[in-house]
């Protein structure tokens, strides 16, 4: 199928609220949440996409999350992308397990990085943290341990020696230390952070 | 089997702009601190201190643009004491190499610097020196580029 036949077939066959849109990666159907499931079975159905590539979330901020799915027609050779949007508080979805099965362990990975609910899922346990892992790793608010644990090499001003930040370090032999501008902090690392 | 069945091996050469390794001309380094600000993985470490510049102080005597004398602070310059690149997290992002004002990084292609102990992966400013020798001629420009600039 060309991406203008996968329109055409998925505009005379899905809810007016579903948009379609194509460009050079191919064909982009947004569909809404309560259509989810329906669209995924047009996919399957209709458009012949019988293979399940894979699925995941985006973290869109303010927008709250999209869910993507790609999905491929090994007789077409098409590809579709199917996104929903869902909103930041309590994001859940019905799970399409029963229409691919091979995106029980996407929902389960998407589940454990996103926060993000499938319902009727057969076994949303966690997959990949280790036992007893808090938080979400995928959303763009989680903190990384790590960045919090290390000292950012790149605190130091130039010329300074020693452990960033201490008096006295900085300025020529036998002269004060000289007053510096605001010392600026990590990129992507909340205030506060770091090593004491 | 025949012989040259697996191409694309090193042993065929490889692709210009290789990212084998990073290698540091400390000569033209100066301490701007950019390339460990950059840094995604925080895996460059430098460490310096400032010497003065002697006979060049300001408020030097018969210069009226310059501070009274006795007024003026001893000018001073950033010295290196320590740059290493731990490339047991370095994943090859170039992002310093491109984030260096002064030509201080470069990419060499030399990939076989395997280690038993992940410490011995922490490049000190003399290896890091080293690698310089490696580092190939930039590549020829393509035609139609624009002519260099410098």
């Amino acid at each position: 199928m060309e991406p203008e036949e996968i329109i055409a077939t998925a505009g005379n066959g899905l809810p007016p609220e579903v948009g379609c849109e194509a460009d050079h990666r191919g064909v982009m159907l947004r569909v809404p949440p309560e259509h989810w499931l329906a669209a995924l079975a047009f996919a399957r159905e209709r458009l012949d996409c019988d293979f399940f590539d894979w699925l995941t979330a985006v973290d869109e901020v303010d927008q709250g999350f999209s869910v993507v799915v790609h999905v491929y027609s090994l007789a077409g050779r098409h590809h579709v992308l199917l996104a929903t949007p869902l909103p930041r508080s309590s994001p859940r979805l019905p799970t399409a397990t029963g229409i691919y099965r091979g995106a029980a362990w996407h929902e389960r990975e998407t589940h454990e990085m996103f926060g993000i609910g499938f319902d009727g899922h057969p076994h949303l346990a966690p997959l990949l943290l280790p036992d007893g892992f808090e938080g979400h790793p995928l959303r763009k608010d989680f903190a990384l341990a790590a960045r919090a644990a290390k000292e950012w090499p790149g605190a130091k001003e130039p010329g300074e020696r020693g452990v960033p930040g201490e008096p006295g370090e900085r300025g020529a032999p036998g002269e004060r230390g000289v007053p510096r501008a605001r010392r600026r902090g990590p990129p992507h690392v909340p205030d506060g952070w770091g090593p004491a | 089997m025949g012989a040259g069945v697996t191409a694309g091996t090193p042993a065929d050469g490889l692709p210009a702009r290789s990212r084998g390794v990073i290698a540091l001309l400390e000569e033209n380094c100066t301490v701007c601190m950019l390339c460990a600000r950059e840094c995604p993985d925080w895996c460059i470490y430098i460490e310096s201190h400032q010497e003065p510049v002697p006979g060049a102080e300001y408020g030097g005597a018969g210069d009226p643009a310059r501070a009274p004398a006795g007024r003026g602070r001893q000018r001073v310059r950033n010295v290196l004491d320590r740059f290493a690149i731990d490339f047991s997290l370095c994943m090859y992002c170039g992002i310093c190499v491109e984030a260096c004002p002064y030509d201080a990084l470069f990419w060499s292609p030399e990939f076989s610097y395997a280690e038993t102990d992940i410490a011995a992966l922490t490049h000190e400013q003399g290896r890091l020196r080293e690698w310089m020798w490696t580092v190939p001629p930039p590549p020829a420009h393509d035609q139609g580029q624009r002519p260099p600039q410098d």
